[in-house]
């Protein structure tokens, strides 16, 4: 099984590769636009600020924050709009699923390399975060392979959303009603004690306040909050196999 | 000798939004020889690509068994599927690669180390008159040499049967030809296929046996000619093509297939 995944993964590894400027532009672009735009534009006007009793700089906070935020954007728009694209337009889950790779098979590459994508982009963020001084190298390094399961928990929503979606304009809904407002009120940009308390406790079980709070915890050595992390590791544990039985009842008749 | 392809009372059913499952193949058997080409006809909804599905094991079969060359396709479906090759009705060409390199990645997944995928690659794409497009993307290419290269595909892994879903829709008259004799070659060379097509002269040509297929259900399964001489007898066939302009050709397999399906049907032809 793990030899099929891998063929497909490098299918998708060598498409990036063949359009590696591209790739990159689109991988690593963006992340970079948010870290100096908010950690170094909205940083110089807001110097420090109280995150879970720890007095942070506010460029760390948002640097933390933007490596949550790459993860969300990397590997959901890939899986929601390149697995659309590749289940409806390019038939390629459909043509590769008659060889001796079967169709999960398949679909656990897409979450893979839609991970991986992510996880370039992450590295990006981490690079810089760590040579500007504001994240430790050490809590860097040990994040990557979190960096990767935050990624495939965003992935498998893309895919999700791409099993749903009878057009590729309906995978708009979902992005302006939940990524773009997950986007904002997760944690990236200011604590969410912030905000009313019901509210706030909705917000920790949203997928990106765990993913937000594991990032500065690796990287700033901040308190963990148990709740929002135990709710992005059920949102992962539930939504890669729904994703994966969603695309196959999509597809198999 | 093992059969290349045994389906036995197949049945498949869709689920519908609404009401009662659709049955799409309604306990059809048949089998294919080692060298034998076997056709599917019948009008469009009659059950032919969804057949050709659960044989790729792609949609599971509500009951019935089919197995390629012994491997039972829904117990053991990595195992049947290696020796299978598949030419879609739909394009599913790897758009983001050129020829040679999809050839290259498809061989992949059934394990071809890439010397020999590409040495048996470039040996096709000069078969199938491909040879000098081979570094160019597919959507570079016309309609019919789109659909040549899915089905030179297919071919790629010397595979034991071919499912060939309409393969010459949109080929001129030359391209027609050339797939034609591929198909023979691969015949010839104890290949079996699995062929669906609308055009009648094609099925005619290539097929040893052609099964009628009609609401889900094989109407009749013999050799062309036995078709014919069967349903239309051996006498030649007056035919108005146009008003006033009468054609006296000898009977084929339209004429089988417009009785078979239009009279069962209900309906005159």
């Amino acid at each position: 099984m793990l030899h099929s995944i891998f063929r497909v993964w490098k299918r998708y590894y060598d498409v990036f590769r063949k359009n590696l400027v591209y790739g990159v532009v689109t991988t690593f672009v963006e992340p970079l636009l948010y870290l100096f735009a908010f950690g170094y534009g909205l940083g110089s006007l807001i110097p420090t600020l109280d995150y879970m009793g720890v007095t942070l700089e506010y460029r760390a906070f948002i640097f933390a924050g933007i490596v949550g935020q790459t993860a969300l954007f990397i590997a959901f728009f890939e899986g929601a709009y390149g697995g659309f694209i590749r289940m409806y337009y390019q038939r390629v889950f459909q043509a590769i699923a008659v060889t001796p790779v079967t169709l999960t098979e398949v679909l656990w590459a897409e979450i893979l390399w839609d991970a991986t994508r992510a996880t370039f982009g992450i590295f990006a963020v981490l690079l810089i975060g760590s040579i500007v001084g504001d994240f430790s190298i050490s809590g860097a390094i040990a994040y990557l392979p979190i960096a990767f399961l935050s990624s495939m928990l965003f992935a498998s929503l893309g895919v999700f959303v791409a099993s749903k979606a009878k057009t590729i304009e309906e995978i708009g809904y979902p992005q302006y009603l939940f990524i773009f407002p997950m986007f904002l009120f997760c944690g990236v940009f200011f604590p969410i004690e912030r905000l009313p308390e019901t509210v706030g406790f909705v917000v920790k079980l949203l997928p990106l306040t765990g993913v937000a709070v594991t990032a500065r915890s690796f990287l700033l050595k901040t308190p963990v909050d148990w709740l929002s992390v135990s709710a992005s590791i059920v949102w992962l544990v539930v939504f890669v196999p729904l994703s994966i039985s969603s695309m196959k009842k999509r597809l198999v008749k | 000798m093992e059969k290349a392809l045994n389906v036995r009372h197949l049945v498949k059913e869709y689920k519908m939004p609404k009401g009662p499952a659709f049955r799409a193949v309604n306990d059809i058997s048949f089998e294919i020889n080692q060298g034998e080409c076997f056709g599917l006809l019948g009008p469009n909804g009659a059950g032919k690509s969804t057949t050709m599905h659960c044989v790729t094991g792609f949609y599971p079969a509500n009951s019935g068994s089919i197995e390629i060359m012994g491997r039972d396709v829904s117990q053991d479906p990595k195992s049947a599927r290696q020796q299978l090759g598949v030419c879609h009705q739909e394009e599913t060409l790897d758009n983001d690669f050129s020829l040679i390199q999809q050839l290259e990645s498809y061989a992949g997944y059934f394990g071809f180390a890439k010397e020999k995928a590409l040495s048996r690659g470039w040996e096709l794409l000069e078969r199938f008159e491909l040879k000098d497009r081979a570094h160019q993307l597919s959507e570079h290419l016309s309609g019919g040499m789109r659909r040549k290269f899915q089905v030179l595909r297919a071919m790629l892994t010397e595979p034991k049967l071919v499912i060939l879903d309409e393969p010459s829709t949109g080929l001129d008259p030359e391209a027609r030809r050339t797939l034609w004799n591929e198909i023979n070659l691969f015949k010839s060379n104890g290949g079996a296929i699995l062929l669906s097509t609308h055009y009648m002269d094609e099925a005619q040509r290539l097929c040893d046996r052609v099964a009628i297929i009609s609401k889900g259900k094989i109407m009749d399964c013999r050799s062309p000619q036995e078709l014919i001489a069967h349903y239309i007898g051996l006498d030649p066939i007056e035919e108005e093509i146009r008003p006033g302009y009468k054609l006296t050709r000898p009977p084929n397999l339209e004429d089988v297939y417009l009785k078979v399906t239009g009279q069962r049907l209900g309906g005159s032809v």
